[in-house]
């Protein structure tokens, strides 16, 4: 018989040694991965403590003004986030308005009309685009894109869209290749796969079931799509949408080399600008001066901020389009 | 019979546009994966292994380079992965549906995804400043945090994906619950807890924008952890922007060699993901 | 197939009255000479747990509607019923096995060796190496057929090889697994048949030695081979442990059991010895179900 068996069963406050121990590891184990799991909200505590910590002597110093002035001139040390927040919000649109429709093509491509043996090869592609590192997009943009855009596309679009009553001055200017249309169409690039991924997972929670009853009537595959497809999925689509927003507005890398870092507001989209995350990168090491520093540290905050925002949007619709599928 | 046709015409012009965007994101990678075959390949040489990085205008290598980012790579894996991997068994195993555990994991979805300049900025904030100077520490630090979301998404997942009565027959026979997890769970999931630690490595091997204001840069080869220290991917970033040939043509070969490894990295958690999948 | 008088039959009518939970003393004292199909038995078997009046939430539905049973040592105690009506769950009590999910909660009295199992204070862990569970679908650990067999053993003993090795060999002889294996002890436990891991299971669970088996539908997920395997292994094992089965295979509780309890939504309908549960039931409830008329 084992020493267990032989043991009786202790049913009064003191188990046995053996039991306590085990009890103690059980409670330490438990406590450690408790301890480890918080440390994830501490982190975020500790960013938007850091940040707003490093923020605040140029918000004080500018109040309100810092958000709308265009200014940045280290010398006089006066600083604005406009032209730097105007460059991340349109080179973000411009990625959005190019990347969603190629997106949503591709995943309708994938889960509609791809053959079998497709599916794969495609998924795995759209999985090494996203793997590719944003600095090799930057340098790709520099050297090959740009000089691409220069000589091809930005004459085009100034010849043709830069004569049109209200959309030309948005197309106007000398082609320099890079500037805010470039890096917004590098972005574009960048989070196509991001809400391909997305776009495709939503779709194929779809049930079968559903989309034969519309193939049954007789629509085509255009119209199942539009019709039972998106409306069924459309809350993960804002979702994925606004996740690919999300990395768009931080992205750093492969725009820092093709913005052209000009802090100045342009109406033209081939004029170079700048954004948050490229100013940082750009800027950062070389500022001197607590204001510099500060201002720079602010102009973080702000992005944080925003793609906090966003971020946490398209999380609470994934969610809930994840509870309407019943996973 | 007019509505029919008006129907098949758009049927096919929708059909076709999806094909031509899948067409084009396909020619773009064909042609990013081209440009740096092409340039790197044209750049590789011994040299890049033997000489460390060279001022402008003259030969060299990229061996500090490497060197600064293998160091730091591999410090801000062994730190964040076990945080990562607790944290993710605290959410699986203990807090599957407590409130606790909810925001937990809502706010380390929001940090997967959070640009990494900020995790530079943060860095930079309780580090670079506390100790008065940049330093490897401070870039390592920097990647461990983008190390933690990813790996503790992959461990939550993956412990998840055992069947409860596995749990179930261990406590059968007496196990303790640590036990249950330590010795049955992690034996059961290591597959996917390497491919979710193989990924987190590449992601943060290009990650250029945390390293700039923490890991900075070095023109010497260094292994003082506590200096700053070179690293690929801002190495390339200095290279590249600059006017200097031979600088960019280092850019390149950089950039290759990063691309690279993660590519193998990435190919390498798929096949680890299939074979576990294959001996089940 | 003996029965020594009418006595026991006409008592259990009696103690059986509809809708109560009848008394147990009675059954007891008389059952002395019972016999079942599995085969005759002289001795008397003493009561190894007395359950008292058990019930089951799942929140706030009530899954265990207050039932009280004897189960006798080195017998075969069979749970039968449609499906829905608690016999797992209350196999899971027995172990405690439901203390793992926060929402399910028992109360009444539950007697092992002069002890309450539903005590909050008492120590699961050792609990569960006096009361074994093999459940329905086999789970072999992830490691070799050895590990699987010793995991068990180390986690209470602390055996030199050679000691861990002749422990491993007696409990996979005693689960007829032993000739199948002993070349590949170092293989995964996930490399086996399905028979085979369920076999491996039962070895695991024996190989500690407890004094109680809880068996909860163990053949229903293997092949009618295996299953008839698993059937004579239970006919074995009872010579040494007193072993609770659930099973939805009436033929299989009527071949292998020497009690039977019927049960339905939550409630004890009828529980004897299964020849009379089987032959001669006292409650219409019970003869429908066990002729096929429902269920």
């Amino acid at each position: 018989m084992t020493d267990i068996a032989a043991k009786s069963l202790q049913i009064d406050g003191q188990s046995s040694g053996w039991g306590r121990g085990q009890n103690l590891a059980d409670w330490a184990f438990k406590v450690t991965t408790l301890v480890f799991a918080v440390v994830v909200l501490l982190l975020l505590g500790g960013v938007i403590v850091a940040l707003t910590d490093g923020a605040l002597p140029a918000l004080r110093h500018f109040g309100w003004g810092f958000v709308t002035s265009e200014a940045w001139n280290p010398v006089t040390e006066n600083f604005g986030a406009r032209a730097p927040m105007y460059g991340t919000l349109v080179t973000s649109a411009i990625a959005m308005l190019i990347g969603i429709p190629l997106s949503f093509g591709i995943a309708v491509f994938i889960t509609e009309l791809c053959p079998p043996w497709l599916k794969r090869p495609i998924g795995i592609a759209i999985e090494l685009l996203a793997g590719i590192p944003s600095i090799i997009y930057g340098i790709w943009g520099l050297f090959v894109l740009a000089p691409v855009l220069q000589s091809t596309l930005q004459p085009l679009l100034i010849s043709t869209l830069g004569e049109l009553p209200f959309i030309g001055p948005l197309f106007a200017g000398p082609p320099l290749g890079i500037g805010v249309l470039t890096a917004g169409l590098i972005l574009a690039i960048m989070v196509l796969p991001y809400i391909t991924s997305v776009m495709r997972d939503v779709f194929e929670t779809v049930p079968p079931m559903l989309k034969e009853s519309a193939y049954g009537l007789g629509c085509t595959t255009s119209e199942v799509v539009w019709n039972v497809v998106v409306p069924y999925t459309r809350i993960g689509i804002v979702g994925g949408v606004m996740l690919g927003l999300g990395r768009a507005l931080g992205e750093t890398m492969a725009v820092t080399f093709v913005i052209g870092n000009a802090h100045r507001i342009r109406e033209s989209l081939l004029a170079p600008g700048t954004t948050i995350s490229a100013a940082l990168a750009n800027e950062f090491t070389e500022a001197v001066g607590d204001l510099y520093l500060s201002s720079l540290i602010a102009l973080g905050f702000i992005l944080f901020v925003i793609t906090f925002i966003v971020l946490s949007l398209a999380k609470l619709l994934l969610i809930r389009l994840q509870r309407q599928a019943g996973t | 019979m007019e509505l029919y046709l008006r129907r098949r015409f758009v049927n096919s012009i929708v059909l076709t546009l999806s094909l031509v965007a899948t067409i084009v994101g396909l020619i773009w990678l064909a042609a990013i994966l081209w440009t740096l075959l092409s340039n790197g390949l044209a750049a590789l040489s011994f040299d890049l292994f033997t000489q460390t990085t060279p001022p402008p205008g003259s030969q060299g290598g990229l061996i500090n380079a490497i060197y600064g980012s293998v160091i730091m790579t591999l410090i801000g894996t062994l730190v964040g992965t076990p945080v990562g991997i607790l944290a993710g068994t605290f959410l699986a195993e203990y807090g599957r549906s407590s409130r606790l555990s909810d925001v937990i994991r809502f706010i380390n979805d929001i940090l997967l995804s959070a640009p990494s300049i900020i995790v530079g900025l943060f860095v930079y904030e309780i580090m670079v400043i506390r100790m008065g100077h940049f330093s490897a520490w401070a870039g390592a630090m920097a990647l461990a945090i983008l190390v933690i979301p990813v790996v503790l998404r992959t461990t939550e997942d993956m412990l998840k994906l055992i069947p409860d009565a596995l749990r179930e027959a261990a406590a059968a026979l007496g196990t303790p619950k640590w036990r249950i997890v330590t010795m049955i769970c992690y034996r059961a999931a290591i597959q996917g807890l390497l491919t979710g630690v193989m990924l987190a490595v590449a992601r943060i091997s290009g990650e250029t924008a945390p390293l700039l204001f923490t890991a900075l840069n070095n023109q010497f080869m260094s292994t003082n952890l506590n200096g700053p220290m070179a690293n690929l991917p801002v190495v390339i970033f200095q290279f590249a922007m600059s006017p200097y040939h031979d600088w960019q043509t280092l850019a390149w070969a950089g950039a290759l060699l990063i691309t690279f490894v993660i590519l193998v990295l990435n190919i390498s958690a798929r096949i680890i993901a299939n074979w576990s999948r294959v001996n089940q | 197939m003996m029965s020594d008088s009418s006595s026991p039959a006409l008592d259990s009518r009696v103690a059986n009255s509809p809708g109560t939970t009848p008394p147990r003393p009675m059954l007891r004292t008389t059952i002395g000479t019972a016999t079942a199909m599995a085969g005759p038995k002289a001795e008397p078997s003493p009561v190894r747990i007395e359950i008292k009046n058990l019930k089951f939430y799942y929140k706030k539905y009530e899954a265990l509607k207050g039932i009280s049973l004897p189960i006798y040592d080195k017998r075969v105690t069979a749970f039968i019923g449609p499906s829905g009506c608690g016999k797992s769950t209350l196999l899971r009590v027995l172990n405690r096995i439901y203390q793992l999910y926060p929402d399910q909660s028992a109360s009444g009295e539950v007697s092992f060796d002069g002890k309450n199992l539903l005590d909050p204070k008492l120590d699961l862990n050792l609990l569960r190496a006096k009361i074994g569970m093999v459940f329905q679908k086999p789970t072999p650990f992830p490691m070799s057929i050895y590990d699987n067999i010793a995991f068990g053993v180390r986690l209470y003993e602390k055996l030199p090889q050679s000691e861990m090795d002749g422990r491993v060999e007696q409990a996979l002889r005693r689960a007829a697994l032993w000739e199948e294996v002993k070349n590949k002890l170092k293989q995964s436990g996930l490399g086996l048949s399905g028979g085979q891991q369920q076999r491996l299971c039962i070895a695991r669970a024996i190989a500690i030695q407890p004094e109680v088996l809880l068996l909860d539908e163990p053949a229903s997920a293997l092949d009618p081979i295996s299953t008839l395997k698993v059937e004579e292994l239970i006919s074995e094992l009872k010579n040494d442990y007193c072993i609770a089965l659930v099973t939805h295979n009436m033929q299989q509780a009527a071949r292998a059991a020497d009690y039977t309890a019927f049960m339905y939504l939550g409630e004890l309908i009828e529980f004897d010895e299964t020849q009379v549960i089987f032959t001669n039931p006292s409650k219409k409830q019970t003869e429908d179900y066990v002729t096929g008329r429902f269920g």
